[in-house]
């Protein structure tokens, strides 16, 4: 009878003396990733890691094919978001209070200031880095291969990014907080000016409706500050991350990235990853999945797996580590010099002089100049459509992980640069001299604006442009690589002349230095 | 060692990374204020008169000093520098550690004032560019305001009398210069003036962005505006007709008036209005003038053509005048205003004079009417001939009072007023004159008219208005 | 193969450096952890200060006994000084009532002696007495974040 208890107890005894060792046993249950079974099932067994392959392509690594520009985004993603929490702490979204709680923040909160600054500018840098990105994307021809939901997918990704940082600017009920708010009110409104054109407002005002609802009523105050605060924090956010989960899964579904159809590794791979051991572990595993791979390829191969793949552990997180670390490094520096602004008090009865869109709008600004609606909703819209179409419009599978194709692919591109420069900045400058319908014709009817219009016109060039090097080149990705090439350059363009070159009414200015002083 | 590009962008970025966050932690752990709270703490450490004082003085914390001012929704935090503002130890040190001036504090203790109330500023702030709010880049409409027009923010709870009665009396000399500068004559305050400049309600409290700042010299503060647009509107305003006429010194005055002139009122608990908050007596006729009339009319003895104005301002004082115009008329005149001139209507809705207001207007205007009446022309008696007239017209009249009667160096004679004017008092005035004005008689008296002309003339001028 | 460990007996540079690598990432976690929190923890309050002017010593002649709701406290003037009760009963926060033998809580029945010693009900302690002193206007002024002694009572000079 002692004898079980006294088993029982050293029994006992000894399970609370290693009780430590064996819960962080039960936690990591792969055991050390010192075999490569072993960093197989670091990664396939972890609940966060596993949306990655267990193999990555070496072509991936490589800083030059991707230059990291889809994790930087999301690590960006991931600042922003953890800065954002923070600072819901102590942000107060009411209209009496909201400007207030930002200067304390800036003011009287530990690291306040800085924790604000990384929100804005980690926030402000999605932008620039998911712009680039999709340019990377399109330039590899990564929508092909099966990819084009993914192309479309990252497409929405794209608008909650614009709209997660537009609503983030509202917030502060600044001057620039309460103009925008205004003014994207009234962007909203605009398909009024189509339905009003043709008679339409009076049995559905979509225009008015859509404003109605996005304010909370027909002026813009407490209401609208809640509601854009609900997009900034919850609905915008929420989207953000299951698309982000649906973006993630599809790159895995399609196989990864895309590399070219001829790959060596050269010389300089060398420098990017730890050659797989293929050799035994030392510590049992606990199975709740037997097979690991079942792989393709001829063996043995030198410093690469099977299809010049290596093991995800330690590669690819060795190069996300450093890419989270640095691109950490870069918000903070930034962060520590540059504060994110903050202006006078909103103030309804005196607007801004000019009322300008943060940076990333103010392309869209000049358009809005020529026609709300088509500034607005309409052209934005169609490029939207346009960039979707892509995938589908351009199906040949040739050249697919190769940056611009081929040389052809690059002098296309750089005739797309310089016809297109031109192009704009001679609209531009007509449009700046000489004006546009209404200078010249007071009572010309709005349609005929809303259809014709320089911001139109350009539109219509590119489309034509593209059209004309397909038949050109016999090659619709040549044509794709036009248009694309011509809508950046045209983003560019047209976000400089909004920033440096418009100032007060949105007269023409050679700089700012030249703005006239209040 | 393999994976080296990756390793040396860890270890890089890792390293940039560290440095930089332990620059914002040592940043943020040395704010500004620490090194004036321990300048203090070494002060009174020294100036300690006991052991016990001492040791009270060790204890004290460094930490970001808060006024909470919940009556008045306001925080300030200029107490983190201007620490020593409440302690008589001070009274010799240094700004910012050094005690507050005079005796204000005893009766508006910090803790239940606070600083920006009076002293403007950005109390919210915890560095000195921002709580002082100087400059563009801060964004704060309402930077420390300069001493000289401080008064103008006592007068939030406080009286002219009582404030006059203890040697402050900057405001209620500023405010007494207004209601006797005719500025009303112009700027509506309280809902009474004239509609040609902009109301005053609240001008103490608008933001920079709602003056043109352009041309002001210096610091782009509303303060500089004001001093500036007393001492020349036009320098700020080009297109501006402001007439002003004061002293260098009274535009200090002037400014620290318009200052107090502000939106929102003081809690019940603050305020201590027990006086007069009117400077002078503004119900008699003579103070009316001078608080509505005496910017444009000056003395109103004579009448001048106004450069800025394009339009000559009529005597009202003059005695040839009065001696023609009935009260009637003037009543009409002020009521409903000289249309297509500067000449406000004050009736009640619009200028916002009440009918005795005018009346006392009136009986003063005309204190030094002659009593002599003007001989009466009976002017029933010709049948005119408005042809004639209009000959007439453009030979004698058109040269100053403008080919169709707008006016130019003559009064504007379109106008509703002198349209529905009687035709006895037009006669009369052609054939008279104005003395001391520009006007010569037209009759006798002067360039010899004949009676049937004047009574042409007359019917003439009352048809200008139907003219294009 | 379960011995491995003995055969060993110096870490490899590999093994260091990773095992430098996660101490590395713990110590940066911890320290981003421990600035979060200390980021939570307000600098300032939104709140009327703990410390707070009564007036001058002429107002509260001996005898005086005055009670400030607002602030919860009660202020004593005898003949050898000023002291001040906490008037917040230690239970759960309502504000005593004085009676003649000492305070009594409405809420739950506590009951306090004059010095403020719980002598029945719930409250778990005594009523605090607070540290008041002369201000630098030469004013009184009580802090009622500081607790003082029970008798403590202050001499205005």
């Amino acid at each position: 009878m002692s004898e079980h208890k006294q088993i029982g107890l050293k029994a006992f005894k000894h399970n609370l003396k290693s009780a430590l060792k064996s819960f962080a046993g039960s936690y990591l249950r792969g055991g050390k990733p010192t075999s490569d079974r072993t960093r197989s099932s670091a990664i396939f067994n972890n609940f966060f890691l596993h949306i990655q392959g267990v193999k990555t392509h070496i072509n991936t690594l490589r800083p030059g094919y991707t230059l990291g520009l889809g994790l930087l985004s999301f690590f960006l993603l991931l600042a922003t978001t953890i800065s954002g929490v923070l600072l819901m702490v102590y942000y107060n979204p009411s209209i009496e209070n909201a400007y207030n709680s930002v200067k304390d923040i800036n003011y009287v909160v530990f690291a306040g200031k800085l924790i604000r600054n990384v929100h804005k500018w980690a926030g402000e840098g999605m932008i620039i880095l998911v712009l680039l990105h999709m340019a990377r994307v399109f330039y590899t021809s990564s929508y092909k291969q099966g990819r084009q939901f993914n192309w479309v997918i990252g497409l929405a990704l794209l608008v909650i990014t614009f709209g997660i940082n537009l609503s983030g600017y509202m917030l502060p009920w600044d001057q620039l907080s309460y103009w925008a708010l205004v003014i994207v009110a009234n962007i909203i409104q605009s398909p009024k000016e189509i339905t009003d054109s043709l008679g339409l407002t009076g049995f559905f005002d979509l225009g008015g409706f859509s404003k109605e609802l996005f304010l909370g009523g027909l002026t813009a105050g407490k209401e609208s500050l809640t509601r854009v605060y609900l997009l900034h924090i919850m609905l915008f956010p929420i989207l953000m991350f299951i698309f982000l989960g649906v973006h993630f899964w599809r790159i895995r579904k399609d196989g990864g990235l895309t590399k070219p159809e001829v790959f060596e590794p050269k010389a300089m791979d060398a420098a990017l990853t730890t050659p797989p051991e293929k050799k035994g572990g030392l510590f049992p595993l606990n199975k709740t999945y037997g097979l690991m791979e079942l792989a393709k390829g001829k063996t043995p191969a030198v410093d690469r797996d099977v299809e010049n793949t290596v093991l995800s552990w330690p590669n690819l997180l060795w190069a996300e580590a450093a890419l989270f670390v640095f691109c950490l490094a870069g918000v903070i520096v930034y962060s520590y010099f540059i504060d994110a602004p903050l202006k006078e008090l909103a103030n309804p009865l005196i607007p801004e002089n000019p009322a300008k869109a943060p940076w990333y709008f103010l392309g869209l600004q000049e358009l809005l100049s020529y026609s709300a609606f088509m500034g607005g909703v309409g052209l934005p819209g169609l490029a939207l459509l346009g960039l979707a179409l892509i995938p589908y419009l351009d199906r040949e599978e040739q050249h697919v992980g190769l940056w611009f194709s081929n040389r052809q692919g690059k002098l296309i591109a750089l005739e797309s640069i310089a016809v297109s420069a031109a192009v704009i900045i001679g609209l531009l400058a007509f449009v700046i001299n000489f004006g546009w319908f209404r200078s010249w014709w007071p009572n010309v009817p709005q349609l005929l604006i809303t259809l014709i219009n320089p911001g139109n016109i350009w539109v219509g060039f590119m489309i034509l442009w593209s059209m004309f090097v397909i038949k050109r080149t016999g090659s619709t990705r040549m044509g794709a690589i036009a248009l694309f090439t011509m809508f950046l350059v045209s983003y560019l363009i047209y976000t400089y002349v909004g920033t440096e070159l418009r100032g007060p009414n949105w007269d023409f200015f050679w700089s700012r230095s030249a703005w006239p002083v209040h | 060692m393999r994976n080296r590009f990756f390793t040396w962008i860890l270890f890089l970025s890792g390293g940039v990374l560290l440095i930089f966050t332990l620059l914002a932690a040592y940043r943020e752990l040395t704010p500004e204020w620490e090194k004036y709270q321990a300048q203090y703490k070494e002060q009174i450490i020294k100036a300690a008169k006991d052991d016990a004082a001492k040791k009270k003085a060790r204890q004290l914390k460094q930490e970001v000093q808060q006024l909470y001012l919940g009556a008045l929704n306001r925080i300030d935090r200029c107490t983190s520098c201007h620490i020593g503002v409440e302690n008589p130890r001070m009274a010799s040190a240094k700004l910012p550690l050094k005690q507050h001036s005079g005796a204000y504090l005893k009766n508006h203790p910090p803790d239940k004032f606070g600083c920006s109330v009076c002293h403007y500023g950005q109390g919210r702030a915890v560095n000195k560019k921002e709580a002082h709010g100087l400059g563009h880049e801060t964004h704060w409409d309402f930077p420390v305001m300069p001493l000289k027009y401080i008064q103008s923010s006592c007068t939030q709870c406080h009286d002219y009398e009582t404030l006059t009665a203890k040697g402050y009396d900057t405001i209620a000399k500023g405010a007494k210069l207004f209601t006797e500068k005719g500025c009303r004559g112009c700027h509506k305050l309280d809902g009474i003036g004239g509609a040609l400049g902009k109301k005053l309600d609240i001008v103490g409290s608008q933001p920079i962005a709602y003056f043109p700042m352009r041309h002001v010299e210096g610091e782009k503060t509303t303060y500089n505006w004001h001093k500036q647009h007393f001492t020349n509107p036009r320098a700020l305003v080009p297109e501006s007709e402001m007439k002003i006429s004061v002293k260098p010194e009274e535009t200090d005055l002037l400014a620290t008036y318009v200052l107090s002139l502000r939106s929102g009122e003081m809690p019940k608990a603050y305020r201590k209005i027990k006086g007069r908050m009117a400077v002078g007596k503004p119900d008699e006729g003579e103070a009316l003038y001078k608080m509505f009339c005496i910017a444009c009319h000056t003395d109103g003895k004579e009448s001048y053509y106004d450069e800025i104005f394009n339009h000559t301002i009529p005597s009202i004082k003059n005695p040839a005048f009065l001696k023609a115009a009935e009260d009637k008329y003037l009543k009409k005149v002020l009521e409903e205003g000289r249309a297509g001139t500067q000449m406000t209507s004050w009736k009640l809705a619009a200028g916002g004079l009440g009918e005795s207001e005018i009346n006392k207007l009136i009986t003063y205007i005309t204190k030094e009417r002659p009593s002599s009446k003007p001989e009466r022309f009976n002017v029933a008696r010709f049948k005119p001939d408005e042809k004639r007239g209009g000959e007439l017209y453009k030979v004698r009249c058109a040269l100053c009072h403008g080919k169709k009667g707008e006016g130019e160096l003559g009064v504007n004679l379109r106008n509703p007023v002198v349209q529905g004017a009687d035709p006895e008092f037009l006669a009369i005035t052609i054939r008279d004159g104005r003395a001391e004005t520009p006007m010569p008689p037209f009759g006798k008296k002067g360039l010899s008219l004949t009676e049937q002309d004047l009574a042409d003339l007359v019917s003439f001028v009352r048809t200008l208005s139907k003219t294009k | 193969m379960s011995n491995g460990a003995h055969e060993k007996t110096e870490i490899t540079r590999r093994d260091f450096l990773g095992l430098a690598a996660i101490g590395g990432a713990i110590i940066s976690s911890l320290s981003v952890l421990t600035g979060v929190f200390r980021m939570f923890k307000p600098n300032v309050r939104y709140e009327e200060s703990t410390k707070f002017k009564l007036g001058k010593a002429e107002d509260y002649p001996s005898g005086t006994i005055r009670k400030l709701d607002e602030k919860g406290l009660f202020i004593f003037s005898k003949e050898d000084g000023l002291y001040a009760i906490s008037a917040i009963c230690t239970h759960l926060g309502c504000i005593v009532n004085q009676t003649e033998w000492g305070f009594q809580c409405p809420c739950h029945g506590s009951r306090y002696n004059e010095t403020g010693k719980v002598i029945a009900g719930p409250a778990p302690r005594n009523l605090d007495w607070h540290e008041i002193s002369l201000a630098l206007d030469g004013t009184l002024e009580v802090d009622t974040a500081k607790k003082v002694p029970v008798g403590t009572k202050f001499k205005p000079a």
